[in-house]
């Protein structure tokens, strides 16, 4: 009799282990507990499309339920990477209609999604419920129609700032006529109209909605009409906030949103004009997160509002904001998490709001909790970044974007080394970090040594030389994904260092100093990587020496992909180079 | 409104002096580096500082607004003849084109900017003053400032 745990115990006992890391963890120990495991996972979490292939995890997890993928380099976001690069949903989809047809949920960021993969999705997947795509493109509205109408059971359908080839607002008719099943719904990211019976009758009739965001062209005049519907929502979007009213229905208005005794989360309110925020004032003291990204509210306004909102755990808003309007947040946000405010001056020419670095200083020293930060900025101090470090050492996620390059601490004209430093040493569990300002190599020699924790670092004009590279491959124990842009390195640390991208997710540098020559050895030295060279317009001949636009480096057990546009070289177009082994599929 | 906080993010004063001078092969690198890098393939993309898409859209309406341009972007659209009208947010678009191809597509008809003839249906609008003007005589951003509502008119009977 061997010694192995019966099947049924193991398979109880894992049934325990949520997490994916674990999971993964779990299924190293041994072949039984490897295929314990496979057999028990419903969730399965994808990093990378191009990692694995399709066909290989379909096979792996036969009782998946949920499947959720990441395409396209997160820099994607700002316009880094060429259209037509990749990320194409249509296998994935195809592979698990015609192997796993009882997946229920299928979340895509940044990938390529078209009406054929949404079609296919609604004709394979009897009890699909769950669709969530951020940050997608490549789909109209018909393809939408055709989840509506053909998943009877669908619960969720978010489309989170997709470009949507957006054919009219028809498709919310395509909704079934009897009672829906519906909990969320969120077509914030289209732009046209849609009907307003056809929402009014949506809303009747889908007694589980939670969520609903709706979209800007939803004028203000409607909005009573819907909420009247839907009193039962934990979180809403409104859509344009900014249409006269009279005195009636601005009384209706404030009765609707009075009503909505369980609302925790508002976002929309585009064009938020300030004699409505007194409508809001009812929902503030139950709201746990505020969404003002759309809000173009002066400061004044924005104190008013925020300081009735006692149990806000998740604020985003513009630097119009203020570092006087933080300051309000520090004394009345106790519970705040999340923080993320924007620069209302994207061009860099129209910076006339006074948000400084004291305002995130204020908001580390009041907020307990606050332990995840996104802050747009023109410039800042090393003293600043040593007190909100000393003050927070709880930051899990610091993201920090001097929005001038390069620009050094303003009181004393050093670099910002000695901020970071503070930040990396104080701030033990700190798992994301974007860095900016003027940076020299110590910066980021202090990253590799104290940020053990860091799985994530994004950095943009810095550092001196390869030195720098080096620091951060050569440590940082935790890199799982690192994206530079605008940095001058670094053929050789690339090289001293390929071992380490085995260990990472993905690799992306973008206007930095790699020359083709580095590319070619690196993607011969290291099969398991695939190395893209990504130039929208490659020269002619390419010597050895001549720097490349753009590289993306990841890890993959698939292989080269078979996808590649033009602009994309990799070494197995150049056949002449040779691999010093083939990758096994 | 006095902008006392201007930075020219590009100015000699922004870069740390101590550094050592760029040698010559660094030269090419420097001089990218002192412009951030753009993307050819979309118009008017910029890639810094790092925010996505949308919110740099809806800041670029934002400036409109603040420089004291048209507030309501949200015009009423009517076809000639039709009582019932729509209402289209101006700001969505990116000029005259993509405004023509949605009122085409809204309308269910070809619309155009130019003289009135017998076949097609030519767009005007009405300015800040009251005058019915027609559609395109302007820069889209001026348009956008004096725009009050839109008027499809029918193609014209001898």
């Amino acid at each position: 009799m061997d010694r192995r745990f019966p099947f049924k115990v193991l398979e109880h006992i894992f049934s325990f282990v949520d997490s994916n890391e674990d999971r993964n963890s779990v299924s190293l120990v041994c072949k039984s507990w490897f295929e314990t495991e496979r057999r028990t996972r419903k969730r399965v979490f994808v990093g990378n499309c191009y990692a694995v292939s399709p066909l290989k995890v379909a096979r792996r997890f036969p009782k998946m339920r949920s499947l959720t993928l990441k395409g396209k380099p997160h820099f994607a976001d700002y316009n880094l990477v060429p259209d037509g690069w990749g990320g194409y949903a249509w296998p994935w989809i195809e592979a698990m209609a015609a192997r796993r047809p009882f997946l229920e949920e299928i979340r895509l960021k940044r990938m390529v999604v078209t009406d054929e993969c949404l079609e296919k999705i609604a004709a394979s997947f009897r009890d699909f419920k769950t669709l969530v795509l951020t940050s997608c493109e490549g789909f109209s509205t018909d393809g939408i129609a055709a989840i509506a109408s053909t998943c009877r059971k669908l619960r969720d359908l978010e489309l989170r700032e997709c470009i949507v080839d957006d054919l009219g607002g028809d498709w919310l008719s395509y909704f079934p006529e009897t009672s829906t099943s519906l909990v969320s719904l969120d077509f914030s990211c289209l732009d046209s109209e849609v009907k307003l019976s056809d929402l009014e009758r949506l809303l009747s009739r889908s007694p589980n909605l939670k969520s609903l965001k709706l979209n800007r062209s939803v004028t203000l005049d409607v909005l009573e009409s819907l909420l009247r519907r839907a009193p039962q929502l934990v979180e809403l979007g409104t859509g344009s906030f900014s249409d006269e009213l009279d005195p009636e229905e601005i009384a209706k208005l404030t009765k609707a949103l009075s009503e909505l005794k369980q609302l925790k989360s508002l976002s929309g309110l585009w064009d938020l004009l300030p004699e409505y925020i007194p409508l809001l004032y009812s929902l503030c003291p139950r709201l746990t997160s505020l969404n003002l990204s759309y809000a173009t509210v002066q400061m004044p306004d924005l104190i008013d509002l925020l300081s009735r909102c006692s149990k806000l755990q998740k604020l985003w808003v513009m630097d119009l904001i203020e570092d006087k309007g933080l300051k309000t947040v520090a004394l009345c946000c106790k519970e705040l998490r999340e923080l993320r405010v924007f620069p209302s001056g994207a061009d860099l020419d129209e910076t006339d709001v006074t948000l400084t670095e004291q305002g995130l200083v204020s908001v580390s020293e009041g907020c307990p909790k606050l332990e995840s930060v996104l802050y747009f900025c023109v410039q800042f101090t090393n003293a600043a970044l040593v007190s909100i470090a000393k003050n927070r050492p709880n930051f899990r996620c610091f993201r920090l974007c001097v929005m001038e390059p390069f620009a050094p601490d303003y009181r004393t004209q050093q670099p910002l080394d000695e901020g970071f430093k503070a930040i990396v040493e104080r701030c033990k569990d700190l798992r994301r970090l974007s860095v900016s300002g003027l940076l020299t190599d110590k910066a980021f020699e202090y990253i590799g040594v104290h940020a053990k924790k860091l799985r994530m670092l994004s950095i943009a004009f810095a550092g001196d030389s390869d030195l720098m590279l080096h620091h951060l491959l050569s440590g940082c124990q935790s890199l799982k994904k690192l994206e530079i842009r605008d940095c001058p390195f670094g053929d050789t640390a690339l090289l001293e260092n390929a071992a380490k991208l085995e260990t990472m997710r993905s690799l992306w540098m973008s206007s930095c100093f790699v020359s083709f020559g580095a590319c070619k050895q690196l993607s011969q030295k290291m099969p398991r990587l695939n190395v893209e060279v990504i130039d929208e317009h490659p020269p002619k001949t390419r010597p050895d020496s001549s720097p490349v636009e753009r590289i993306y480096i990841y890890r993959t057990v698939a292989g080269p992909r078979l996808d590649t546009p033009e602009f994309v070289w990799t070494i197995h177009k150049s056949p002449e180079v040779g691999v010093s082994r083939l990758s096994i599929r | 409104m006095e902008n006392s906080n201007s930075y020219s993010p590009y100015s000699s004063s922004s870069v740390d002096s101590t550094k050592p001078l760029p040698s010559e092969s660094s030269v090419n690198l420097s001089l990218s580096l002192t412009f951030p890098s753009t993307s050819s393939q979309r118009e008017t993309s910029q890639d810094w500082p790092p925010i996505k898409p949308r919110l740099r859209d809806t800041l670029k309406s934002l400036r409109l607004r603040q420089r004291g341009y048209n507030t309501a972007l949200f015009v009423k659209v009517y076809m000639e003849g039709v009582p019932i009208g729509r209402k289209l947010d101006l700001s969505t678009f990116s000029g005259y084109e993509s405004l023509l191809e949605n009122l085409s597509g809204m309308f269910d008809t070809s619309v155009i900017c130019g003289t009135r003839d017998s076949k097609h249906h030519v767009l005007t609008y009405q300015d800040k003053d009251g005058d019915w003007m027609m559609v395109g005589d302007i820069p889209w951003d001026m348009f956008l400032e004096t725009v009050r509502r839109l008027k499809i008119t029918r193609p014209e009977r001898c």
